[in-house]
């Protein structure tokens, strides 16, 4: 499967738009039920036999639409070597609608904002029922290796990441061995 | 020609050839070439030059001595005596690599044979040529069936990956085809494009028509070949649900005509005889409309409609027998009405 989205680039933003806007049910109605569910199940299967590297998803609970996960901050960014924890929501009609994703861990980054909430174009105006959750973790652990200071939702991050790229990567670094270590 | 050539041994002739070049030049015209090569050659109208090129270049060994060698040979030659030795390397290529070829071929028939022997049981090998033959390729076929069982699983799996639907990620049921070739279910298609706008969910490419999107039978047909297990259950779970919303949609439309056919006995019961005949015209607009129902809702159609006539029928004889008792009982005043004026007049 190889998708190739034109990764953001123009309007992207959007921001205030709608990330959880599809009413997260903790049981959906019984006849979404049967085909979200099943999507799911197949997701986490598919992970078990073969997980993307740096990356661990699963159910938190019982409950099979509330995961959590964890990515390793990929080697060579200020990121290195923490273990980021985040909370994943599946909507009722989940493959139709996207997954809400929160970071649990915190994280100094211009595209996640203090309550933990991740600005990526696939969890909003980018879905597609076609991604899966593996893609989405793929797609958060490039964001740490390739921030987007131009879609941000810490303007004052962005902004010190384009005039002051050393500084930036130290504070993320002090950021990383406080919090997710 | 050069089979000719083959026949001075090369290996003789390389090792002169090493000990000093020059010197063994002429030897290797008299001694090396055999007087049958020599016959052939004065035939062709060869020159000595050429007669000495064709030893050296007969010499298989792509060593790189012996290329700097020809190449200071070519330099020291004349045009002609190049032009022979293009002539004869490109008369030797295609015999070179020929024995190499024919020799791994055989390796492979043995190859084969040998698994073709120990696979049906130790077969004679004293067979008749063509027997062999069939043999081997029958080895060949089994072998191959073999090898296809080993690698049928990944194969297999690999086929459900390809053939699996993107958006509920089993195997595609009903696989409907968008205008840039990605397939998915029907359903998830159609819900696709209903939640999440007309968008190919693979390229984002547009899609123009998916609410009328059709099934890509070819393809649905392999898969319903290649996934039995898969597709069955759920085929059957399709049709149980399709037979419970016909059952429901019967149910409604049953009731619907009981509850017109209440509300018209009401209104024809009141009513006189011209609105019963034209309730009896209606019914038969009716009556069309049923027939165009499903066949199978048609004998409870045909069931209500004839419950529906006879209940017609007795109020439209009803309101006849009343009418006719009004008018008589009308009749009967008129009369008695004229009794009394004739009897005030006398």
């Amino acid at each position: 499967m190889s998708l190739a989205y034109s990764g953001g680039g123009g309007g992207g933003g959007g921001g205030g738009g709608g990330g959880g806007g599809s009413g997260v049910r903790p049981w959906p109605s019984t006849a979404s039920v049967s085909s979200s569910g099943k999507r799911i199940q197949k997701e986490m299967m598919e992970l078990n036999a073969d997980p993307p590297s740096d990356c661990s998803a699963g159910p938190k609970g019982d409950n099979l639409y509330h995961w959590i996960s964890t990515i390793i901050g990929p080697p060579g960014s200020p990121y290195e070597g923490g273990i980021f924890f985040l909370d994943i929501t599946f909507p009722g009609d989940y493959p139709f609608k996207p997954p809400k994703v929160v970071f649990k861990t915190r994280i100094y980054h211009c595209n996640v904002d203090s309550n933990g909430n991740v600005s990526v174009d696939i969890l909003k105006d980018g879905w597609s029922p076609a991604l899966t959750i593996s893609k989405v973790l793929l797609a958060i652990k490039s964001m740490f290796t390739n921030p987007d200071p131009y879609n941000p939702l810490m303007s004052n991050i962005a902004c010190l990441y384009e005039t002051d790229r050393a500084k930036h990567d130290q504070i993320a670094a002090e950021f990383t061995m406080r919090f997710a270590r | 020609m050069a089979e000719a050539g083959e026949i001075a041994s090369p290996a003789i002739l390389q090792k002169r050839l090493k000990r000093s070049p020059r010197a063994v030049e002429a030897e290797t015209n008299e001694s090396i070439l055999s007087p049958r090569f020599r016959s052939a050659a004065a035939m062709a109208g060869w020159d000595e030059e050429a007669l000495l090129f064709a030893t050296q270049v007969v010499e298989d060994t792509p060593v790189r001595e012996s290329t700097r060698r020809r190449r200071s040979v070519n330099q020291l030659k004349s045009s002609t005596s190049s032009s022979s030795n293009r002539k004869l390397r490109s008369r030797r290529q295609p015999v070179d690599p020929i024995p190499v070829v024919v020799l791994c071929l055989d390796d492979e028939e043995d190859g084969s044979s040998h698994q073709e022997i120990e696979m049906e049981g130790k077969r004679s090998e004293g067979f008749a040529p063509n027997e062999e033959k069939k043999g081997n390729i029958g080895g060949g076929e089994e072998t191959l069936a073999k090898i296809n069982y080993k690698e049928g699983l990944p194969c297999m799996d690999r086929l459900r990956e390809e053939l699996s639907c993107a958006i509920c990620l089993e195997i595609c049921y009903e696989p409907s085809t968008t205008p840039c070739g990605h397939s998915f279910c029907k359903k998830c298609l159609k819900c696709a494009a209903d939640k999440c706008g007309k968008k190919c969910p693979k390229c984002r490419q547009l899609i123009s028509n998916a609410r009328s999107c059709t099934v890509n039978t070819v393809l649905w047909n392999t898969i319903q070949l290649l996934f039995p297990n898969e597709v069955e259950p759920r085929k059957k779970a399709a049709i149980e649900s399709s037979l419970r919303e016909e059952v429901s949609t019967q149910g409604l439309e049953l009731e619907r005509l009981r509850r017109h056919r209440r509300s018209r006995t009401l209104h024809s019961s009141t009513s006189s005889f011209r609105s019963a005949m034209e309730v009896l015209r209606t019914v038969g607009g009716d009556r069309n409309t049923v027939r165009r129902l499903n066949p199978s809702q048609s004998e409870d159609a045909a069931l209500a409609l004839r419950l529906q006539r006879e209940e017609f029928l007795e109020t439209f004889s009803s309101g006849q027998q009343r009418n006719s008792l009004y008018t008589t009982r009308a009749r009967l005043r008129s009369m008695a009405l004229g009794v009394n004026r004739m009897r005030n007049r006398s």
